[in-house]
């Protein structure tokens, strides 16, 4: 199951890389988080399958649950820093410098 | 926020805290990770102020992420191993993603950047437990794991939380910036000695946790969060001012207060070890440490007349100060004639 490895790998790794690099837009961050934990839930649902193990199969539905938590805080955020800020750019995110 | 609100947040971070700390499995330990980062938004975003919010959404998008990359650590190991026990790491790429997740979340070098802002952006008592009770699920983690972690990589984690600490808190003025900084570098100190000693890094922790409640609850008390407030405050509680220098300068590990002991036992075991100039290296950058602790402790205490400062003197009202911040600095000055009973209890 190389295949399914090498594309939950490369999936992660380029949302990471996404969220590492955002250079304009908050949304951008939140959508690679997203995206990471879409690719973490594929990756938990695959285990049990090929472990044959079908008492873990409960893991991705408790993972879902916490992502989707976080997910309705992060968008919480951008509303509170759209209303303080004016808007989601980063660029305006620069009252705390060193 | 309303006492209702409150008291669940309060609970929520008890809760993760707790079962990140007893947890086996891997989800557990995330689960708790997940729920602390949650419950502690509302916390630092409550005042609505812009720079509360800005706040949140850096310590937001580094935690999630910190979380999210635990997970996949825990997975791919999984994958390869076959089991998900936190004690039994053993891939050694999921261990690699594993240190620098544990890096974010505490905020070790590479991954410190979001720290001083996020301490400067929100109020003296959230400040203290984003530094303290936050960082307790990935120090335990770290407890867990560190067997299985590369002992080289912690080194350079930790030698370079130790310089950048010292050497970016020189130039500040903000003093939650100056506590961001020390926490940085206490952090550099307690990762150094973890796979030699790991009880020594809880005991760096404890007494940690305990220096820097003390300093956050008296800067609390005088309302003081910039250098040129600091100066004044000697007014409104004279004998604390006294105090907080005692209490800075155990922060900065000076010999007769309790900060010397976790610092002498950690380079008594390096040496031990046979690491003698890394000894020589993490103690010659905690003196850049001790500038700014000297710095914080002199616009506190030694700045009174005739020495002019240059801020006008306050208004203040005579407020009680709570009994926990006599029985912490206290604790946090005249612990260290009963370290052999401190040690004892490890």
């Amino acid at each position: 199951m190389t295949y399914l490895h090498l594309s939950f790998y490369s999936a992660f790794t380029l949302n990471t890389l996404g969220l590492a690099f955002h250079r304009t837009h908050l949304i951008s961050a939140l959508l690679c988080l997203e995206g990471m934990m879409l690719s973490m839930y594929i990756a938990l649902s695959m285990w049990p399958i090929q472990t044959q193990s079908p008492s873990s199969t409960l893991l991705p539905i408790l993972m879902l649950t916490f992502s989707a938590c976080e997910a309705a805080t992060g968008l919480a955020l951008l509303v509170a820093s759209t209303r303080t800020h004016g808007s989601d750019l980063l660029h305006n995110f620069n009252l705390l410098q060193c | 926020m309303t006492p209702q609100a409150k008291l669940i947040f309060t609970i929520s971070l008890i809760l993760g805290t707790t079962i990140t700390i007893s947890s086996n499995h891997w989800l557990m330990a995330w689960a708790g990770l997940e729920i602390n980062t949650l419950a502690v938004l509302p916390l630092i975003s409550k005042s609505h102020h812009p720079r509360a919010i800005e706040a949140a959404t850096k310590y937001f998008l580094v935690q999630s992420a910190a979380s999210a990359l635990v997970l996949f650590s825990s997975t791919t190991n999984a994958w390869h191993t076959g089991q998900w026990d936190i004690t039994q790491m053993t891939h050694p790429l999921s261990c690699l993603i594993l240190t620098s997740a544990i890096a974010m979340k505490l905020g070790l070098v590479p991954f410190h950047f979001w720290f001083p802002e996020v301490l400067q952006g929100s109020t003296l008592t959230t400040g203290l437990l984003l530094s303290t009770a936050m960082k307790l699920p990935p120090m335990a983690l770290l407890y867990m794991t560190s067997p299985s972690l590369n002992p080289t990589l912690l080194t350079t984690l930790a030698i370079l939380s130790a310089a950048l600490g010292g050497w970016m808190g020189l130039n500040q003025t903000q003093i939650r910036k100056i506590l961001a900084f020390s926490s940085i570098s206490h952090l550099g100190w307690m990762t150094i000695i973890i796979h030699y000693n790991p009880k020594l890094t809880l005991l760096n922790f404890y007494l940690y946790i305990l220096m820097t409640a003390a300093v956050f609850l008296t800067l609390n008390s005088t309302k003081a969060l910039k250098l040129s407030t600091l100066m004044t405050t000697w007014t409104k509680a004279p004998s604390l001012n006294a105090m907080l220098l005692l209490t800075l300068l155990s922060l900065a590990g000076l010999p007769p207060l309790t900060g010397f002991l976790p610092k002498w036992l950690i380079i008594q075991e390096l040496t031990k070890q046979d690491m003698v100039s890394t000894a020589t290296i993490i103690s010659l950058l905690s003196l850049l440490g001790l500038f700014f602790y000297l710095r914080l402790a002199y616009c506190t205490t030694i700045t009174l007349p005739p020495h002019t400062t240059n801020h006008m003197k306050q208004w203040h009202v005579n407020k009680p100060i709570s009994p926990s911040i006599a029985i912490l600095t206290t604790m946090s000055i005249a612990l260290l004639p009963i370290s052999p009973m401190i040690l004892t209890a490890l």
